[in-house]
């Protein structure tokens, strides 16, 4: 039983990590490498926000607000001039992790931070007692996978981001700003990674590299689904969840390349992965 | 080659730079202090590195960050061998063999995973990235075997003083720069570069581009080995960080900011930064990294060529170095024999059908063709003359039915292998390699027949009369060390046309040859069709529209409508016919 909800949580763990670097993906087909710095700065922004003694919770929408902030400087700077060298692009946002990173050891220096939780405690789900905060992830998930198919499927925005997805250059004959779409995307994308930062904060410690650890596995689950949010669940759930099968049964140093390995034989024998799903 | 040329900058730059680099290979340790030597040994090593990252992404367009697993093996190997059975000069060689062999068997199976058969371009990148990953993980949870997250050390080295480690690496870096460097203007080398440009080409010029890349990937895999070999004994300590994926984008990193695509600027870029790493991390350790990490984003945005494309615009360029057109040269080639009453056809297509899902592009084609015969393909737009074409070259496309090349079934055969049955196809729009020269896209169309030399550079180049020909009709001839890029329109097309015919092809499936070309060129493309055909015995079928082309050319014509065979005879039959009138009017339907 247990075990079943460590894969759920994992699984939603893992897709509230993975949902910005997708939204990236799909539209704007770069694969944003500064990933896991934006990781990194959600998690500094609750350190920061808890450490001029503001609630905890506080520290979603300000992490939400510098993520896009910073996100919309990376698209014009950075990633704009790239769209033709989609390989550069995942190097030159990759060098940009490296100057995030180093930005925030010299400001908040090399140690781990730790910050209070958001939610503590057990509560007990069918007579067990579980970690409260793994399954408010679930929520958590939840409300980012709804949000974003309601984005898609119910606004003007979502109307032209899957116009883009399809064939961009039809979108653009047909009068629609993709300049303005891709940066909205990359604003949305990176703002809801460092919110992702934050939710990671009760889970990891806070350190200048904690983003990098997820990046990988964020990058492959990203490549299986292809530009399908749904797709992105399916595959958390069946390699989150072996993930956690392989963690606790045969050893948790295997557990950690669980999702890579299986992710690269899954596009080894169908390049599209669950793309199709 | 002209006498009087001013003495070339680069080639004694060159020569200045092999000059200078023995003279610190062998004096260096007489005025560098220790701190100086440990550090440019290590930086060496890594050097050697970043040429092979170079050659991979520079040079054959694959973006790899597994080349720090490959060095991590070659060192755990190394350093297991030495900790665990001893260090005997026996035990000593076998940790060389090992650490060289190991990744070079590695690297055939990473190879056949990046580019076998159905891979994607992105796929060796994630590959890449996976490996080191993987690598890593196994020597957390080796135990004693790797030493877990400390790794290993303490055990015994190559019996050679610190003097002695840098003169060793010194001399390991200046042997592998240079047979790197002689490879990359090799005629072999040239390849890389045209399968970066255009693998689709490559293929249906008869290279089998996936076996060139993943025997890339082996050999380097072998000497990245070697480096980790050299890096065990220098440094004395193995851990998992020499084995991990930021290693790898920190190769990555050297690799573009010296300059991608050149063998001195990896090799400059690597030492500079990671000497200057090394001295400066004591004092400014966060702000170096942050300038490096900026310094790599503007370099890859504004400078994608690195400092090394930078000083190679302000030098001028070296003649010699592009390889010239060199004098042309006919091939004794043998040509299709004339006798051709009792042999089987050259191609047969019984019963070919294609459909995508419910969609049917081709159904019921019989077709065949004889030396000889130039066949004429016409039809409307969305008859499926190209998804025809298609079919005839790639024996991987799902088909029903059966089309045969001289007797042989082609199902299931990659372009290239029907290269070598004979048939060359020319594209629709002009297929060549943006990269080289006229004369080495001409070479590589060689490539498939004559194996490129790895180390020389050809001056001449040998055609068969008929390609030949067509480079005197077309006027290439005088530009054959011209870029490609330079070309017009229509001297690209004639050149894809002449690559084809210099495969020495029985089989030529030309693809709307005349698209866009003026009322000259065009009918210098028609002359060299009919004389192909009609007096070297070659066998043609073209897809075109222009009807009036069709008809001063062909010996027959065939006619596709939806997807069928509607008419199959001569020139007068085809012109004649009220089918073919109603067709084109639109009227037709069933």
């Amino acid at each position: 039983m247990t075990i079943l909800l460590d894969v759920i949580t994992t699984a939603a763990i893992l897709f509230v990590v993975a949902a910005g670097l997708l939204a990236i993906f799909g539209v704007l087909k770069i694969i944003n490498f500064a990933h896991g710095a934006w990781l990194t700065v959600g998690g500094y922004c609750a350190v920061a926000t808890t450490g001029m003694g503001l609630n905890p919770w506080l520290a979603l929408p300000v992490a939400f607000v510098v993520g896009s902030a910073l996100g919309g400087i990376t698209e014009v700077l950075v990633v704009r001039p790239l769209y033709r060298r989609p390989l550069d692009a995942i190097l030159a946002t990759w060098g940009l992790g490296i100057v995030v990173g180093q930005l925030i050891t010299l400001w908040f220096g090399r140690d781990v931070q730790f910050t209070p939780n958001l939610l503590s405690g057990t509560i007990n789900v069918f007579g067990l007692d579980y970690s409260f905060y793994r399954l408010f992830m679930v929520l958590a998930a939840l409300v980012v996978g709804l949000g974003f198919a309601v984005l898609l499927e119910g606004t003007r925005l979502g109307l032209s981001a899957r116009a883009v997805i399809m064939n961009e250059t039809l979108a653009r004959a047909l009068g629609i700003d993709t300049a303005k779409v891709r940066l909205t995307t990359f604003m949305i994308g990176t703002g809801l990674t460092a919110l992702a930062g934050v939710l990671l904060t009760p889970l990891t410690s806070v350190d200048p590299d904690m983003g990098l650890a997820w990046l990988i596995g964020a990058f492959m689950l990203v490549m299986v689904a292809g530009s399908s949010f749904g797709a992105l669940a399916v595959a958390c759930l069946v390699f989150g969840g072996a993930q956690t099968l392989v963690s606790t049964f045969v050893s948790p140093v295997l557990g950690g390349i669980t999702v890579a390995v299986l992710c690269a034989l899954v596009l080894r024998i169908s390049p599209k992965g669950f793309a199709r799903a | 080659m002209p006498e009087s040329r001013l003495p070339n900058i680069r080639v004694w730059l060159l020569g200045a730079l092999v000059v200078a680099s023995l003279f610190m290979i062998a004096f260096g340790p007489a005025f560098l202090d220790r701190f100086a030597l440990n550090v440019l040994s290590r930086s060496m090593i890594y050097a050697m590195l970043a040429v092979t990252v170079d050659l991979l992404w520079g040079y054959a367009g694959v973006l790899t960050f597994g080349q720090a697993a490959f060095f991590g093996i070659g060192a755990y190997a190394t350093a297991m061998v030495l900790t665990h059975l001893g260090s005997s000069p026996e035990l000593m060689l076998l940790a060389f063999v090992l650490a060289i062999l190991v990744p070079l068997v590695l690297g055939v199976v990473v190879g056949w995973l990046s580019f076998g058969y159905g891979a994607t371009p992105l796929y060796a990148t994630v590959i890449s990235l996976v490996l080191p990953i993987v690598v890593t993980q196994v020597a957390f949870s080796g135990g004693q075997w790797t030493g877990s997250s400390s790794g290993l050390v303490g055990y015994a080295t190559l019996p050679l003083s610190l003097a002695g480690y840098f003169r060793l690496t010194g001399i390991c870096l200046l042997a592998v720069a240079a047979a790197a460097w002689i490879f990359v203007r090799s005629d072999a080398g040239k390849v890389l570069v045209a399968i970066r440009d255009n693998e689709a080409r490559c293929a249906y010029l008869g290279l089998n581009a996936s076996r060139i890349k993943i025997a890339l990937t082996a050999v380097l895999a072998g000497v990245t080995g070697l480096a980790g070999f050299l890096f065990a004994n220098a440094s004395g300590v193995v851990a998992p960080e020499n084995t991990g994926f930021v290693f790898g984008t920190e190769l990555v990193i050297w690799t573009a900011l010296g300059g991608r695509g050149t063998i001195l600027g990896p090799v400059l870029g690597t030492i500079g930064i990671d000497y200057l790493s090394a001295s400066l991390s004591g004092q400014l350790p966060f702000l170096w990294k942050l300038i490096v990490g900026a310094l790599f984003v503007a370099m890859i945005i504004l400078l994608p060529n690195g400092l090394a494309g930078l000083v190679g615009k302000i030098l001028p360029r070296s003649k010699g170095s592009r390889g010239e057109g060199g004098p042309l040269r006919q091939a004794q080639v043998m040509q299709a024999p004339q006798d051709v009453v009792d042999k089987p056809p050259l191609l047969t297509i019984h019963d070919l059908g294609k459909s995508y899902g419910s969609l049917n592009v081709l159904q019921g084609i019989n077709l065949t063709v004889q030396p000889g015969e130039l066949v004429s393909l016409v039809g409307p737009n969305g008859a499926g003359k190209t998804t025809l074409m298609r079919c005839l070259s790639d024996g991987t496309e799902s088909i029903s039915g059966s089309v045969s090349v001289r007797g042989a079934n082609i199902a299931g055969l990659a372009p290239d292998a029907i290269v070598a049955l004979g048939v060359g196809r020319k594209f629709q729009v002009a297929s060549v390699f943006d990269s080289l020269t006229v004369a080495e896209c001409l070479r590589m169309a060689r490539a498939a027949r004559y194996r490129p030399s790895l180390v020389h550079s050809s001056q001449e180049l040998d055609l068969p009369s008929a390609a030949v020909e067509i480079l005197k009709l077309t006027a290439l001839d005088g530009m054959l060390d011209r870029p490609v890029s330079a070309l017009s329109h229509g001297l690209k097309q004639s050149l894809e046309l002449t690559m084809v015919v210099a495969l020495e092809p029985q089989l030529i499936l030309l693809d709307e040859p005349t698209a866009g070309l003026t009322k000259t060129e065009r009918m210098t493309i028609g002359t060299i069709l009919k004389k192909l055909t009609g007096e070297l015995g070659l066998a043609a079928i073209l897809v075109e529209h222009d009807l009036d082309f069709v008809r001063e050319i062909s010996s027959r014509i065939v006619v596709l409508h939806q997807g069928q065979l509607v008419l199959d005879g001569t020139v007068q039959d085809v012109v004649n016919s009220e089918l073919v009138k109603a067709i084109y009017s639109g009227g037709a339907h069933d």
